[in-house]
């Protein structure tokens, strides 16, 4: 082909046009950047509808994006994070574990068991756990786990359990969830490799959220993942933001990482079976959690804590933050489960012997176990020491105290169990320093406690020679910490009240032997107001009467007679509560407005060109009066006397001054009110949240721990010991450190038993549509349990009607018999917790809508009568009701025909006994049935079955049975119904319809055409018998030639057929042949083809080149 | 839990009604001469029993101990004939503090005596409860006590409408300042003698501040209630929007020494006046004044809720001039909120 040169462009350099283009040359980058400016028609408003739509999904979408801001509550120092590492098994979880632990803290870890505590950053520490292939266990980490490493076996894909364990995530509050893919070494070809990876990770995203992280651990180095791989995980993990959860933030929990057996040995050597006391360790989690509240243990059941104490932080933050990493001291390892360290007991605290650099050290053989036994055997004689040192086995020590001091308790026994410690501590504390009262008490506190303390050392160096005696008094300081004292002192006089109910009986009794105790008291008295100063000199003498317990309840409140309110200086006293007093300095209205004066006084009035001095003195004066005018909500007859001085000063120009000022001022705050105008709701809840936060923040925080621990419950991030009494032997004896054991604080009143009701659908993915009445096993809250759901609908007109299966995709309501719960909690179902039998086990999800202590969930009943005689609207019906008395309650029912034809119950008839009359809109027939529709109200059975998964023998957790279903109850008995004979299914019987014959009267028949008139037909006679043909009888030579053709004619049949069969095989063998060199001629000829292709495409490939390069020639 | 005694037998009941817990207490009166629970007392029990679904109550014999389980709030409408012994303050003050936590609406209507001189009468709790009440967040159209009828005390007669709406949670407080107060308004019971009342009254207020005005109640005929009384109901409002109230009622007919109207009012000015001189301000709830009943109440307040208080006392000014020493109390809250309300 020939190429033409075109010919260029000319650009015009003159003209109309070169200045259009010059024109916007110079102004063209300001036009582009405001397009609306340039073509304002283009952004004109074309629809006013259309506009509305698009602002107000710009505001949904706005909008959409808000969170309901929550008041932070995270403490300064955050417990730590708990990482659940989740995964069907043989996924690599452990060696995940092992390898992050290796990559925070340079140890090695080999057996993993229980909560391992880290230390992963200058601010952070993570505890991670293994999460075994247990629904149980499953549901109990979802609930106290801040992020999820969730690992897919990239070879194999996604597993149920990763499913069921997101959608048990998703009910109880989505924590964090980075997906983790192994195995990825089995794939040889990279394109495979990439494909699965982008694979699984869109399904894990439709999963989690679109854009969800998902990590790729490729393979392993030694039987471990590589070194740089688990560091970016590392560094993921660290920087890992969290979001507080509703449930979370609501309740304290605590993920037990140590567990110890407090019972008494002897105790247990009588009754192996007996209940334990049980105190567990743990960061706490969550909110504050006050001391001798309720915690539910999942998988054992609801408990009282009978005493918490916080302990020294057994794995804590670096101190002093530098810029630099952490050294190796302070990468902390604490896992006491899988007996890390030398656990060393030292009456209320754990010591961990961590020496620096021994990454090689060998970990202990010994099952976590048996380590625990023996530290429990090792330790017995300090434990021993500890029991008498808290404050619940002093009592059980008394046994062991003098008989006298026995006495004493005695006496004293109130009721409250609460004041009873302190009361008894109190007593104690009286006879240990008779002596010492004359002292001052803060110096008694303090020396007491350095004896304390010394004591304590001495008690433990020689633990064999302490006399009880000396025991007992440790016990008595111990208990007492020098800050409670101070509020013990209302409470403990409560039981002396409850003791003498008469005030006259005591005083005559009792007095000589308490005199020495009041003389004790109004010491103690003069120590109290000391202490909480004036406030109860007030009531003192009131104290000294006693209150009975029978007082008079009532809420007002006794004047004090001392003030004499006719006297000048009484009145002069609260002068400054009122409005006229003085003001204090900052909001004084005089000083303000000097402020403001010094502030805005000098300004030119730039109209008149006057200039405005800041005025002082006396116009100061009136300006405070005229203050006053504003804020006392207008004149009253002081304001106006003390405005008099004021307008003596009456000339024109001091009262203009005023207007301005006046006005100005309105400007302003005019101005400070609307000017941040676009501060929405939303701004101002948040900085009211902001607000209240730094306030709560602020309130305790130079209190100290102690005291701080009373009054407002153990901070989240704190160490804490909790003493749980009377837990079921099993829970220690059947101890596995591979379950995870979580105290879930429970709220006030959350520890009761109600009906709840609830929002429920069966899970899209589980198979089966669920029954009405078959136990269920469901997590709410932090619990797991076995109940009886009721599926009931809402009529339109609020009915709540039952269901006898759940609708298959749509929500239904539920009822159930259980533990109250807040509304708006989310709940899932499972119908087994023990192995897997459905595909997919989570049954059901839902929400608590409604507590309550009564539920109506109604049935239909159709109550069905037939009449028995009939008048003209009016019939008597029976078979309905059995008495009359049955009739008198449902008389003016609306009752109604199958036919539709609807009536009322009018009255009982006296015989037969319950039939009834009744009226109806039209006639009866003798062949309708009347019913009446009625409802009737349906029980929820009261089945609350806590699954005590935890207390199944060791290797057999997974195997909890609850109660059974029905149909499973069937099943496993072998029991088959007997089915309704009317269902069963018979072979179909069709009766011969017999037709009578059509009669036509005589009358009709003659009036007929003759077409349409019935024949005469008349049944044909017999033939005749010269009609009958004979029958042929052969001649012996005929018979001969018959036998010989029929023999012929078989021969001839038979040789027809196999020449026939010989044929057709020939032909066959002939296909086969041809087959043969058809495949043949085929594969010569696809041979000849690819030459000449191949011939082709080299010559085509050449044209390609040389075309190319006669291209690039041309250019 | 257990306890003995009668005192504070509201609070108990009250608390273990939101607390959710059980209690029994014993020895009601056992060595009285007349043993166990009185009619008022008794009254007031099945005042709970109808604002609760599910509570169970065992009394004994004799009356001298209760058994008591709380069951849900409720709310809805609940008609109450008050027990005459008491005045409808002595309900109204439970009611007060259960109301709010109820699954549906309370409309209450409380019938008896509105004003005695022992209980903190109906105006009072209108005119201080219901403000105190706003803060805490139960705010809106529905909360309000109205006082129907007018009774006094021997024969009673009144009739109280109270309605308080439902809420999920309330709103943390602070009350830390009280603020100076503003202005003084009251209401003077009474037919003949208001007008002397309110004059005595004022006399002594007007020294601090102008602006007072106390209305005369105008309740004749059947509204009137059934016996004849007096009384004087006083509340001063800060800027902050606090409120401190004091007031007199006259003794029943036949008792007590007559009074004239004129002391009468002078006596419920001072009444005031003492108030302010010891208001007091908390952080959570709002006392006035530190005396037995609020430190019980505190104590109640531990043993159900596990709630401290930190009471610090707040030092005055050199040169302020603003009554007796003052408190501050600082608690945390116990995270409690309505389980009663239907979420939809």
């Amino acid at each position: 082909m020939e190429k033409k040169e075109q010919k260029r462009h000319q650009h015009k350099h003159s003209g109309p046009k070169a200045q259009k283009k010059n024109r916007k040359k110079e102004q063209g980058t300001e036009q582009e950047q405001d397009e609306r400016k340039r073509n304002p028609r283009a952004f004109s408003v074309q629809s006013a509808v259309r506009m509305a739509k698009t602002f107000h999904r710009a505001q949904d979408i706005k909008t959409k994006k808000h969170h309901i801001p929550l008041v932070d509550r995270t403490p300064l120092e955050p417990p730590p994070v708990v990482v659940v590492v989740m995964g069907p098994p043989k996924v690599g979880k452990s060696t995940l574990i092992r390898c992050l632990i290796k990559n925070y803290t340079r140890q090695k870890l080999s057996d993993i068991c229980g909560p391992v505590t880290i230390v992963s950053g200058k601010k952070r520490r993570l505890t991670l756990i293994e999460c075994n292939n247990d629904i149980n266990s499953m549901i109990d980490l979802a609930k106290v786990a801040d992020l999820v490493l969730m690992l897919i076996d990239a070879s194999f894909g996604f597993e149920m359990e990763t499913f069921e364990f997101l959608n048990i995530c998703q009910v109880h509050g989505f924590p964090r969830v980075m997906g983790v893919l192994t195995h990825l070494d089995t794939f040889k070809n990279n394109k495979t490799l990439s494909k699965t990876k982008k694979r699984l990770k869109h399904r894990f995203w439709t999963e989690v959220y679109q854009g969800a992280k998902l990590f790729y651990l490729s393979g392993m180095v030694y039987g471990e993942y590589q070194t740089q791989e688990v560091k970016n995980l590392g560094r993921f993990i660290s920087v890992m933001k969290f979001r507080p959860l509703v449930w979370r933030t609501s309740h304290p929990y605590v993920v037990a990482d140590r567990m110890q057996d407090l019972t008494d040995p002897e105790a247990i050597r009588l009754n192996p079976k007996c209940d334990r006391t049980v105190s567990l360790y743990g960061y706490l989690r969550g909110t504050f959690l006050k001391n001798k509240c309720q915690v539910h243990i999942p998988g054992v059941g609801d408990f009282s804590v009978s005493d918490v104490s916080f302990l020294p932080d057994p794995c804590p933050l670096p101190e002093v933050i530098k810029k630099r990493a952490l050294n190796v001291k302070e990468r902390l390892l604490y896992a006491p489960l899988a007996g890390v360290g030398g656990l060393v007991y030292d009456k209320d605290a754990v010591y961990i012997d961590m020496p620096s650099g021994h990454a090689s050290r060998q970990q202990e053989e010994v099952r976590p176990t048996t380590e625990l036994v023996q530290s429990l055997i090792g330790t017995q004689a300090t434990l021993d020491a500890k029991m008498a040192a808290s404050k619940v086995s002093l009592f059980t020590g008394t046994a062991a105290l003098t008989p006298e001091e026995v006495q004493e308790n005695e006496k004293q026994n109130p009721m409250e169990s609460r004041e009873w410690d302190e009361n008894a501590q109190r007593e104690r504390r009286r006879a240990v320093f008779a002596d010492e009262d004359e002292k001052d008490d803060d110096e008694e506190e303090e020396s007491d406690e350095a004896e304390e303390e010394e004591e304590e050392e001495e008690d433990e160096d020689e633990e064999g020679l302490t006399t009880l005696k000396k025991v007992d008094e440790k016990a008595d300081e111990t208990a007492a910490p020098p800050v409670k004292k101070q509020k013990i002192k209302e409470p403990m006089e409560m039981p002396a009240f409850a003791d003498s109910d008469d005030e006259l009986e005591k005083s005559e009794g009792e007095e000589s032997e308490e005199e020495e105790e009041v003389a004790e008291e109004e010491e103690e008295d003069s120590n109290d107001e000391e202490e909480l100063g004036g406030l109860f000199k007030v009531s003192r003498p009131e104290r000294s009467k006693k209150v009975r317990a029978d007082a008079m309840d009532c809420s007002r409140f006794q004047p004090d007679s001392s003030h004499d309110w006719d006297q000048e200086e009484m009145l002069a006293s609260i002068r400054d509560c009122f409005v006229t007093g003085k003001w204090e300095e900052d909001k004084d209205a005089a000083t303000l407005l000097k402020e403001n004066d010094e502030l805005y006084g000098d300004f030119e009035d730039l109209q008149t060109g006057e200039v405005h001095k800041a005025k002082t003195g006396n116009k100061d004066k009136a300006e405070e009066g005229n203050d006053d005018e504003i804020k006392g909500d207008g004149g009253d007859d002081d304001d106006e006397e003390e405005e008099a001085p004021q307008v003596k000063l009456d000339d024109d120009e001091v009262q203009k001054n005023k207007r301005l000022e006046k006005k100005r001022r309105l400007k302003e705050r005019f101005d400070a009110q609307y000017d941040d105008g676009d501060a929405t709701y939303f701004d101002d809840l948040k900085e009211e949240m902001q607000k209240q936060a730094e306030l709560n923040r602020q309130e305790f925080e130079d209190v100290d721990d102690e005291v701080r621990v009373q009054y407002e419950g153990f901070r989240p991030g704190m160490y804490v010991r909790v003493e749980i009494p009377a837990l079921p032997c099993e829970f220690v004896t059947n101890f596995d450190p591979h379950y995870p054991i979580v105290l879930g604080g429970l709220g006030p009143s959350e520890g009761n038993v109600g009906y709840l009701q609830m929002r429920l659908k069966k899970h899209r993915w589980h198979s089966r549509i669920l029954k009405t009445r078959d136990p269920l096993i469901l997590s709410l809250g932090w619990r797991r349990f076995q109940t009886i759901p009721l599926y009931y609908i809402e009529d339109h007109n609020g009915r709540h009607r039952l269901l006898k299966y759940t609708p298959e995709h749509m929500h239904c309501g539920a009822t159930i018999w259980g533990p109250i719960t807040p509304q708006g909690t989310g709940f899932l179902a499972v119908q087994t917790v023990g192995g897997i039998k459905a595909n997919f086990r989570i049954a059901a999800t839902g929400v608590v809508l409604d507590l309550d202590k009564s539920v109506t969930i109604v049935k239909k009943l159709k109550l069905i009568g037939y009449p028995y005689k009939i008048f003209k609207n009016t019939c008597f019906i029976q078979g309905m009701f059995n008495t009359v008395l049955e009739v008198a309650k449902f008389e003016g029912a609306s009752i109604r025909t199958v036919s539709g034809i609807k009536g009322q119950i009018k009255k009982a008839l006296r015989t037969p006994l319950g039939a009834f009359r009744a009226t109806f809109e039209d006639r009866l027939l003798m062949s309708d049935i009347v019913f009446l529709r009625s409802w009737y109200p349906v029980l929820v059975p009261q089945l609350y079955n806590p699954v005590t998964s935890l207390l199944m023998p060791v290797g057999q957790k997974d195997t909890w049975a609850g109660m059974r279903t029905l149909g499973h109850l069937k099943h496993d008995l072998g029991i088959r119904n007997k089915p309704n004979q009317d269902s069963l299914y018979k072979p179909v019987v069709r009766q011969v319809r017999h037709f009578n014959t059509l009669h036509i009267p005589k009358e009709l028949q003659k009036a007929l055409p003759f077409k349409n008139k019935p024949k005469q037909m008349q049944a044909k006679g017999k033939t005749p018998r010269d009609l009958q043909r004979p029958a042929v009888v052969r001649e012996p030579h005929e018979k001969k030639v018959a036998a010989l053709l029929d023999a012929l004619s078989s021969v001839y049949a038979y040789k027809n057929k196999k020449a026939k069969a010989e044929q057709h095989a020939k032909h066959k063998e002939f296909l086969k042949q041809k087959e043969k060199q058809d495949a043949e001629r085929q594969k010569r000829l696809k041979e000849e083809r690819k030459k000449t292709y191949r011939a082709m495409g080299q010559k085509e490939k050449k044209k390609l080149k040389s075309s190319l390069k006669g291209a690039s020639k041309d250019n | 839990m257990e306890f003995e005694g009668c005192s504070c037998f509201r609070q108990r009941l009250v608390l273990s009604t939101l607390s959710r817990k059980r209690e029994k207490i014993l020895n009601i009166r056992s060595k009285d001469d007349n043993p166990g629970l009185r009619d008022f007392e008794a009254s007031f029990v099945r005042l709970l029993d109808k604002v609760t679904n599910g509570t169970r109550i065992e009394i004994n014999q004799t009356g001298t101990v209760l058994f008591y389980q709380p069951g849900l709030l409720y709310g809805g409408s609940v008609e109450h004939e008050c027990n005459v012994q008491r005045s409808i303050g002595y309900y109204l003050e439970a009611l007060l503090m259960l109301a709010p936590f109820g699954k549906t609406l309370l409309r209450a209507v409380l019938k008896g005596v509105t004003n005695d001189p022992t209980d903190p009468s109906v105006d009072l709790l209108k005119v201080t409860a219901i403000p105190l009440m706003k803060k805490f967040g139960i705010d809106g159209a529905g909360l309000e006590i109205k006082v129907l009828k007018r009774g006094m005390t021997p024969a009673g007669g009144g009739e109280v409408l109270f309605t308080c709406p439902v809420r999920r949670s309330m709103k943390p407080v602070q009350l830390t300042e009280p603020g100076k107060i503003k202005r003084i308004r009251g209401t003077a019971i009474s037919l003949q003698m208001a007008n002397r009342i309110v004059d005595s009254a004022r006399s002594i207020l007007n020294k601090f501040i102008p602006d007072i005005y106390i209305y005369t109640d105008h309740m004749k005929g059947a509204s009137s209630g059934k016996s004849a009384g007096f009384g004087l109901t006083l509340v001063a409002e800060t800027v902050n929007g606090t409120f401190l109230g004091a007031e007199v009622m006259s003794t029943p007919q036949g008792q007590g020494d007559p009074v004239l109207p004129e002391d009468f009012g002078r006596n419920c000015a001072k009444l005031l006046l003492e108030e302010v001189y010891r208001v007091s301000i908390t952080k959570h709830t709002f006392v006035s004044g530190v005396d037995r009943y609020v430190i019980e109440f505190l104590r109640h307040i531990r043993d159900f809720f596990q709630i401290m208080f930190k009471i610090e006392q707040q030092k005055p000014g050199e040169d302020e001039q603003k009554g007796g020493e003052k408190v501050l109390m600082t608690c945390v809250g116990a995270g409690y909120s309505n389980i009663s309300k239907t979420i939809k």
